[in-house]
């Protein structure tokens, strides 16, 4: 937290927070703070962002991982992780642990388990050229690839899965779109 | 930068190969066209009458030269236009690239930790190859190098325990600790 500059005492002017790393616009959305709620609002559940930034892997094969746990509860995402073969499996259960922490340390969360991953993304990282050497004197080059990835916490269980859409529920919207359709300027 | 000099040598031979390539196909698929008009160079046009000589001549000339290996590349498969991020999508997001959601994930009863049905806990697997460890440690120390092993049974002792009656051949290990739960004795 930013200490006021305008503090009384002389040898508190030390700047405690020295801003190490820029911060991303991920890490800063854990710092919204509401206005309180009045007594008859719904309780509006806790959100956690986290990520871990320039992960040494792929953004695509990070993106399937990201997309099976989209949605789960977090016990369950845990267990999903722990048994899938992928690098990037264990980098995400270790983010995961982390926001969970997190969660139940800093957010006022009561219960570990009553939260779900509402969003799960994946991002490109920092990219380094390099050569890689061919035979016959060819070259290619090489990119190392890195990858960040983000994860939304929300406090309670998870949503119920949408149901999927069916081809006459796709013909019935069409059809209303057909018919919402009016020429303008005119009667 | 030598490895770019390299590079375009290859680059300039092919191209070299390429246009002697097309060069032949040219000849040879003329005479294939115009069949039985007459050739539209030089002796062909002045002579009508002996139209077929200079193709057969052309055409024998032609089978001598055996196409190389290299002619293949022009009928090489590649691709013609390029795939648009639409269409790599749906390739690369169809359920059946899509990892599955696993079933078969239970919870340990003697850890509690997660497990899958059909394989070993990890944890106990690795309690026990932990224990397993120190005492062949031991077994080790106890015969001092290798091809000691002997050639009665082995029983292995915590602490405060005697070896009975059916230990009587046996030879016994000791372990400087409390007998583990999942360690039964006989």
């Amino acid at each position: 937290r930013l200490l006021a500059s305008g503090s009384v005492f002389p040898l508190s002017c030390i700047h405690t927070s020295t801003p190490l790393e820029k911060l991303g616009k991920w890490e800063k959305k854990n710092r919204i703070v509401y206005p309180p709620q009045l007594p008859g609002e719904p309780r509006r559940p806790a959100e956690i962002y986290h990520c871990r930034r320039e992960i040494k892997y792929s953004k695509d094969k990070m993106w399937y991982l990201a997309k099976l746990i989209k949605g789960m509860s977090i016990d369950q995402a845990l267990a999903q992780l722990e048994f899938n073969d992928k690098k990037g499996a264990k980098v995400i259960k270790e983010v995961l642990l982390e926001a969970q922490e997190m969660a139940v340390r800093n957010h006022n969360v009561e219960f570990k388990s009553n939260l779900y991953i509402a969003e799960s993304l994946t991002g490109r990282g920092q990219y380094v050229k390099q050569i890689r050497y061919h035979g016959k004197g060819m070259f290619g080059i090489m990119k190392i690839v890195r990858c960040h990835y983000f994860v939304k916490l929300v406090e309670g269980p998870p949503p119920p899965p949408e149901p999927l859409k069916t081809g006459f529920d796709q013909a019935k919207e069409y059809v209303q779109q057909l018919r919402n359709r009016t020429i303008t300027h005119t009667l | 930068m030598a490895a770019l000099v390299v590079f375009s040598s290859p680059l300039l031979r092919l191209r070299a190969l390429l246009q002697r390539c097309w060069g032949r196909l040219e000849r040879g698929l003329l005479p294939g066209f115009s069949g039985p008009q007459s050739l539209p160079w030089g002796p062909a046009l002045a002579v009508q009458a002996p139209a077929f000589l200079p193709e057969l001549v052309e055409d024998t000339s032609q089978s001598n030269e055996v196409p190389s290996f290299l002619d293949s590349i022009l009928w090489m498969a590649a691709p013609k236009k390029r795939r648009t991020i639409e269409v790599n999508r749906c390739r690369r997001r169809n359920p059946s690239k899509l990892i599955k959601v696993k079933r078969n994930i239970d919870v340990c009863p003697e850890c509690g930790h997660l497990k899958q049905k059909h394989v070993l806990c990890g944890y106990c697997y690795a309690k026990v190859k932990a224990e397993t460890r120190q005492i062949r440690l031991e077994m080790h120390k106890k015969e001092g190098g290798p091809f000691n092993a002997p050639t009665v049974e082995t029983v292995v002792l915590y602490d405060g325990e005697q070896p009975t009656e059916k230990d009587e051949g046996k030879r016994i290990i000791e372990r400087a600790r409390k007998r583990p739960s999942w360690f039964i004795q006989n």
